[in-house]
Order: C-alpha cells, then sequence, then structure tokens
C-alpha cells in the first residue's frame, strides 16, 4: 500500500505540486548491524574477493571463472611487491609522508555524498590525490564499537584510502613494467589487426593488494566499501553487503563442485 | 482595443514566462493562462474595431452559442484529441519497461562496452551510439535512470571525468529521443491535430530532417566528448555503488534487434506505433524467459510494467493535458498579438532560424523556446503570426525543446537526477552542455533551413490552419 502511495506521488506532483522530478526508487533490503556485517566480511579470505572486484568491470563478461582467479591472485601479488618495493626505497614512512615523497599532491575536501554511488577518493593525474573526508567522518565513530575495534584494531581509513591512490600514481609512473598496465585481454580482432584493453579491475586490485601490505593491516581493504557506505545508508550497505557475500558463497559453491 | 489586449496578453506572456522558469506547476500554469487568454481574446471583442473584426474571422462569434462553442473547443475538444497521443505515450513508457525488465537494453550496454575496452574514447563512441539507438524506443525519467547506472559507472571506471561521463550519456540520450515515435507524437500534437496533415509523419519526418538532427547531436557529443576529454586528466576513483538491479544476466543476442523494431516499422512501413510496441514488447517478454510463469503471472508482469512505465511519464501528462486548450485559445489570442507583432516580426526563414539561434538559451530553464515549457506559448504566437511550413516550424522548435531542454538543461528530470547520481556541479555540467547546444543547435537549424526552408503549399501553416 506504501509502496503505491510513493509510486503515485509524481502524478499528484505533476497535477499539484511543484513540477517535481521523479527520483529513482532504491531498493529495499534487511538492515544488518554494522558490526555483524564487517565480522562476516572480515572472515572472507583475501583472494576470495575476486568475484566482488571482478563484478563492477567493463568487461567481466569477457573473462572465465578461472582467468579471474588468476588474475586476481597477479594483482594482488603485483600490489604487494609494490609495498615491499617501496618501503625498501623509502624506508617505512607514513602513507602521508610516502605521498609527499612521491610528490602527491594531497587534498581532504568534506564532500556530501549521496547514496548510489559513494566516492571515498581520487587520484587525478599527474599528481592529485583527493580523500573525502565526509564519508570517513561518518565511519569513525563506529569504529568505537567493540567488535569493530577487534576488527580494525588500529588501522587507518584514511591512509589505506590514501595508499590505494597511491598505488594508481605509481601505475602511471612505471606503466610499461607494471603488471596491471602490461597484462591485456584481447577483445576482437579483424585479420591481422588485434585489439586489447587493460583490465581495470586488476589495478583495483592491486591497489588493494598495495594498501593492505603497506599498511599492515589485517583485512580486505574491499570491507570498506561496506563501512563507509553505512554512514549514510544502512540500507544501501545491507545491500552492498548481501551482493558481496552472495558472490563469495557463490564462488565457493563453484569451489566445492570443482 | 484590441492595441491594448495585445499588449495585456503580451505581459501575461512574459509572466507565464518567469511561472515556467521559476519552476512552478506547469499543468496549472498553462490552465490559468489558458483562461486568462480565452477572457482576454473574447472580452476583446466587444471593443475592438470593425476593421479587426471583419478581418479576423476566427473572432466572430455569432452570438452566444458562438462563444459557447468556442468555449467547448478550447476546454473540451481540445484535451480529449490529445488522448490518442497519450495512447500513444503510455505504450511507448511500457515498452521502456519491457526492454529494462528483461535486461536487453543492459545487455546492448554491456556488449558495447565490451567492444570499446579500456580506451575511453571508443568506448564512449560505440556507447553514444548505442545509447541513442536504445532511446529512439524508449522514453522517460526511469528508463534514462536504469541505463544511466549501467553507463555512467562504466565511463567513471574508465577514468573519465564524471562531468564528462554525465554529458557524453544525456547527449547521446538526447540524440535517440529525435526520432523517438512517441516524443514525436507528443510533440506534433503542440502544432496540429492528430488527424490533420497525414503526410507530416514520423517516416516522412525522419527521413528529411530527424535522422539529420539526430547524427549532428551524436557526431557533436562524441567530438565535444572527445575535445573535453584530451584537456581533463584521467582520474582512478575508489568509490562502492550499489548495485540497483539484480539483472546482470545476458539477454539472448539475437533479441538485441527488437528495440529498434517499433521505430523501424514505423519509419520503413508507416507501420502502427502501438502495435510495433506491442509486437517487439511480448516477443521481448516471451524470448527472454520472462513468460515463463502461470498465466495469471504473466499477465500480473505485463500490468506491472504498464504501471511502472505510466508512472514514468506521469509527471508530464498533467501539463500535456492542459496545453492542448492552451494550443487551442492561442487561435483565439494571436490576431491581437499579430496587431502588435505583426509588422516586425520575423517572415524569412533564413532570420528566423538566425533569431532562434542566437537565442537558443531560451530553451533553458523551460524558458519561452522550449515546447515542454513555456515555448509552448511562444509556438502559438509564431505559428499564427508567420506564415511557414509545418515541418520547419516543427525543426525551428524541436531543436530548443530537444537539444536545448531535454539534452543539456538542469531542469531535465533525468539531468536532475544524472547530477545527484555522479555529484557533477550544475555549472559544471552547463559549461560542458551549453557550448554543445549551441554547436549541435547551430548545425540542426542550418540543416533545417537547408532541407525544409522552402517547402511551400499545402505545407504552410495558413493552409493547414484554415
Amino acid at each position: 500500500m506504501e509502496e503505491q502511495f510513493a509510486n503515485l506521488k509524481p502524478i499528484f506532483y505533476g497535477i499539484f505540486g511543484k513540477q517535481k522530478n521523479i527520483v529513482y526508487e532504491k531498493p529495499k533490503f534487511a538492515e544488518r548491524k554494522i558490526a555483524d556485517m564487517l565480522k562476516e566480511l572480515s572472515k572472507i579470505s583475501l583472494l576470495d574477493w575476486e568475484r566482488y572486484a571482478f563484478s563492477r568491470d567493463p568487461l567481466v563478461g569477457r573473462i572465465s571463472p578461472y582467468k579471474r582467479k588468476e588474475y586476481m591472485q597477479k594483482s594482488w601479488e603485483c600490489g604487494m611487491e609494490w609495498a615491499d618495493r617501496l618501503k625498501s626505497e623509502y624506508g617505512n614512512l607514513s602513507a602521508e609522508d610516502l605521498a609527499k615523497k612521491l610528490g602527491m599532491e594531497t587534498e581532504y575536501p568534506i564532500l556530501p555524498e549521496n547514496t548510489d554511488r559513494v566516492l571515498f577518493a581520487e587520484f587525478r593525474e599527474p599528481n592529485n590525490i583527493k580523500i573525502y573526508m565526509d564519508a570517513v567522518n561518518k565511519a569513525k565513530k563506529y569504529l568505537f564499537d567493540g567488535d569493530i575495534k577487534g576488527i580494525f584494531c588500529d588501522a587507518n581509513i584514511v591512509d589505506i584510502l590514501l595508499l590505494h591512490e597511491l598505488f594508481h600514481s605509481i601505475e602511471e609512473k612505471y606503466k610499461k613494467e607494471i603488471y596491471t598496465r602490461v597484462e591485456k585481454i584481447e577483445l576482437w580482432s579483424i585479420g591481422f589487426f588485434h585489439y586489447k584493453s587493460n583490465i581495470i579491475a586488476l589495478s583495483e586490485i592491486a591497489a588493494m593488494g598495495f594498501a593492505y601490505k603497506y599498511s599492515k593491516i589485517t583485512f580486505s581493504p574491499y570491507i570498506l566499501d561496506v563501512l563507509l557506505v553505512y554512514g549514510y545508508s544502512q540500507n544501501e550497505a545491507s545491500g552492498l553487503y548481501e551482493e558481496i557475500m552472495e558472490l563469495v558463497d557463490d564462488n565457493e559453491r563453484k569451489h566445492d563442485e570443482r | 482595443m484590441e492595441y491594448i489586449i495585445g499588449i495585456i496578453l503580451l505581459l501575461t506572456f512574459f509572466g507565464l514566462a518567469w511561472y515556467c522558469i521559476s519552476g512552478n506547476n506547469l499543468m496549472i500554469g498553462f490552465l490559468i493562462i489558458s483562461i486568462i487568454w480565452a477572457v482576454l481574446s473574447f472580452a476583446g471583442t466587444l471593443g475592438s474595431s470593425p476593421a479587426f473584426l471583419e478581418e479576423n474571422k476566427i473572432l466572430q462569434f455569432a452570438g452566444m452559442k458562438g462563444v459557447m462553442d468556442a468555449l467547448n473547443t478550447i476546454f473540451q475538444k481540445a484535451p480529449e484529441d490529445w488522448g490518442s497521443t497519450l495512447v500513444n505515450v503510455c505504450w511507448g513508457a511500457w515498452f521502456g519497461r519491457v526492454l529494462m525488465e528483461t535486461g536487453i537494453a543492459s545487455t546492448l550496454i554491456r556488449k558495447t562496452v565490451e567492444l570499446g575496452g579500456d580506451k575511453p574514447m571508443i568506448t564512449i563512441a560505440l556507447l553514444n551510439i548505442v545509447t541513442a539507438i536504445i532511446f529512439t524506443a524508449m522514453m522517460g525519467a526511469g528508463p534514462v535512470i536504469a541505463i544511466g547506472v549501467i553507463v555512467l559507472p562504466i565511463l567513471m571506471s574508465l577514468g573519465i571525468p564524471k562531468a564528462i561521463a554525465m554529458f557524453s550519456f544525456m547527449g547521446s540520450v538526447c540524440a535517440g529521443i529525435y526520432i523517438n515515435p512517441v516524443i514525436f507524437a507528443q510533440c506534433r500534437a503542440f502544432f496540429i491535430e492528430k488527424d490533420a496533415v497525414p503526410e507530416f509523419n514520423l517516416g516522412w519526418y525522419a527521413s528529411k530532417w530527424g535522422f539529420v538532427a539526430m547524427i549532428i547531436l551524436l557526431i557533436t557529443t562524441t567530438v565535444l566528448s572527445g575535445v573535453y576529454l584530451t584537456k581533463s586528466k584521467t582520474s582512478h576513483a575508489w568509490a562502492a555503488t550499489v548495485r540497483k538491479s539484480a539483472q546482470t544476466k545476458d539477454a539472448p543476442f539475437y533479441t538485441l534487434i527488437l528495440p529498434i523494431v517499433p521505430v523501424a516499422l514505423k519509419i520503413a512501413l508507416n507501420f502502427s506505433v502501438i502495435a510495433g510496441f506491442v509486437i517487439a514488447g511480448f516477443l521481448a517478454l516471451f524470448l527472454c524467459g520472462k513468460m515463463k510463469g502461470n498465466f495469471k503471472e504473466n499477465c500480473q508482469l505485463v500490468n506491472k510494467l504498464f504501471y511502472d512505465g505510466v508512472v514514468d511519464t506521469a509527471p508530464l501528462v498533467g501539463f500535456l493535458l492542459t496545453l492542448p486548450m492552451f494550443n487551442k485559445v492561442a487561435a483565439y489570442a494571436a490576431p491581437y498579438f499579430k496587431v502588435l507583432l505583426g509588422g516586425i516580426f520575423p517572415k524569412n526563414e533564413l532570420v528566423l532560424c538566425v533569431v532562434f539561434t542566437v537565442l537558443l538559451f531560451m530553451g533553458l530553464f523551460r524558458g519561452p523556446l522550449t515546447l515542454f515549457g513555456c515555448g509552448a506559448a511562444t509556438l502559438g504566437v509564431v505559428m499564427r503570426i508567420g506564415d511557414f511550413s509545418l515541418p520547419f516550424l516543427y525543426a525551428l522548435f524541436a531543436i530548443p525543446t530537444i537539444t536545448v531542454n531535454i539534452g543539456s538543461c538542469i531542469t531535465q528530470s533525468w539531468v536532475a537526477w544524472g547530477l545527484a547520481y555522479t555529484k557533477v556541479e550544475s555549472k559544471d555540467f552547463l559549461k560542458l552542455s551549453i557550448p554543445n547546444a549551441y554547436i549541435a543547435g547551430i548545425l540542426q537549424y542550418v540543416a533545417a533551413f537547408i532541407l525544409l526552408g522552402s517547402l511551400g503549399g499545402n505545407w504552410l501553416m495558413s493552409a493547414i490552419l484554415k
């Protein structure tokens, strides 16, 4: 009944109200406590995030499950390798100092988000990184919860976001040799002409691996997707959690079948 | 007296423009202005000069019965006649929902992206073409949002700045709308009654100018996206996108042709648009396995899609139901406008094209050049003051309505949604969309002048409105 009333709203506005625009009706999900969700998500092993990691890639339909696993492993290793490499090169610098060392200009704007797409951080070529603090500030209050504290320990969310974006800057600098840029997939060919493309998910996975290794956290940075969205909408975060769990379960089921 | 009435009418016209630009309800606005114009036009005959009345047969009422007939034509017959267009709108909205439900639209987008890969410019070009094709058949905020939540994250994941992604997507949606049969039927109803000038159908319009206008907008949007892209820096964002649709399964390959079936049938064979929607819609539902339930369940699905589709178009329906009253009453007000503006109004197609090109910005914010705003009032005046051909006038107003209002203005429902979704500032979007509106608009006016500027004889409004 409530839904029908909501659907009739635009007709009402069309006739009586201001010329209101139609808005997208967000799906409703069973809302969950953030601590419960993070606890479950933290149990997912690092490489089992593979289906979620690829689910946002435009080329996901062209990559076989077998290839996906291989890409996941290699990309994650690539990110970790670069974390080690930078540590050995520059010493054990903080994320912020590393950013300075790499010539990055880091900004921390407070930009309110809407929940359709929550933007956490952004690297803009050649050397600008923005960490959107509104999402971080909203999430901070949950970190005092005992269960969540157990998962996050002393992890600094801003550092994780910054390190993730720093990896993209490293990719740019070493694009001729870094795995995530060298690895390509053939999309189509005509005669001798072969059209190849990079896979965006590889960059994102490696950036997660880099942030994971460099910041020495014990959980997958992908968890932050749910935590940082939760500050805006418990419903949307629950939807995201459901999707992740479905993808992971499906993956495990396929493992078992094999 | 006719001069005084003319001046008052002109003032009410500007009042309506202000009312529309302020974002007030269009249905109520047009209802009020219809009543005001009817009162002024009818009352004006009491004190106008005999020569003026002699010259304008429409204002010779022959007693109370004549006045009643005129009022009935304005407030009863005109909106009733528009009912047939409304039916097309509803079926078109249903078909849009079917393409979403079956996953045909999303599959088309995904397959297109898989051809382009990580090269932003190639992907933008391919996506623009496919999006335009999709929106030759789909319409309304619901379908645009449904496709937008697929296309925009893809473009942004390729490192395309969000403002450019948004601009490119909205421009390509708008390009498709140029030959969308439902929009054509809606806009056509602004000019003439449904049964008048049957030669002016989608097939004729599309082959003479519609396709050209669509291609121009598609090219300018794509080229400008490329230009903007070369000036901007690639970005890599960490963002969480909540998946809106559970529909990730690809629709069968052979069903991807279905979105163009209604338009193709209409253009090639002048086949019924509604029948085209029904055939293609049910084929889509059956071929994509959506009708596997029992009869009752299948009926419920079809019904739900129809309901959702109608809700998609609801905000404009009220406005479009009072608009025919206004169009009709404008005929009675026109003689007064003619007295006032007839001497200074351009009589030449080229001059009119130049004037409209310069004033294209007036299509923004529901201003006096967009038919989905105050432009309906302008049309009422222009149509009756000058004597131009119907197709030329159609193109004259379609450009500010479609290219400027629907494609470039933040008052368009789905553009407003896109701004909220991508978090692009209004001014950043307008900085990209207004240059495109002008470049595309100029080229489209050139095409309109060359292709439609010299139509005469039975195409002239004086012959049609006789």
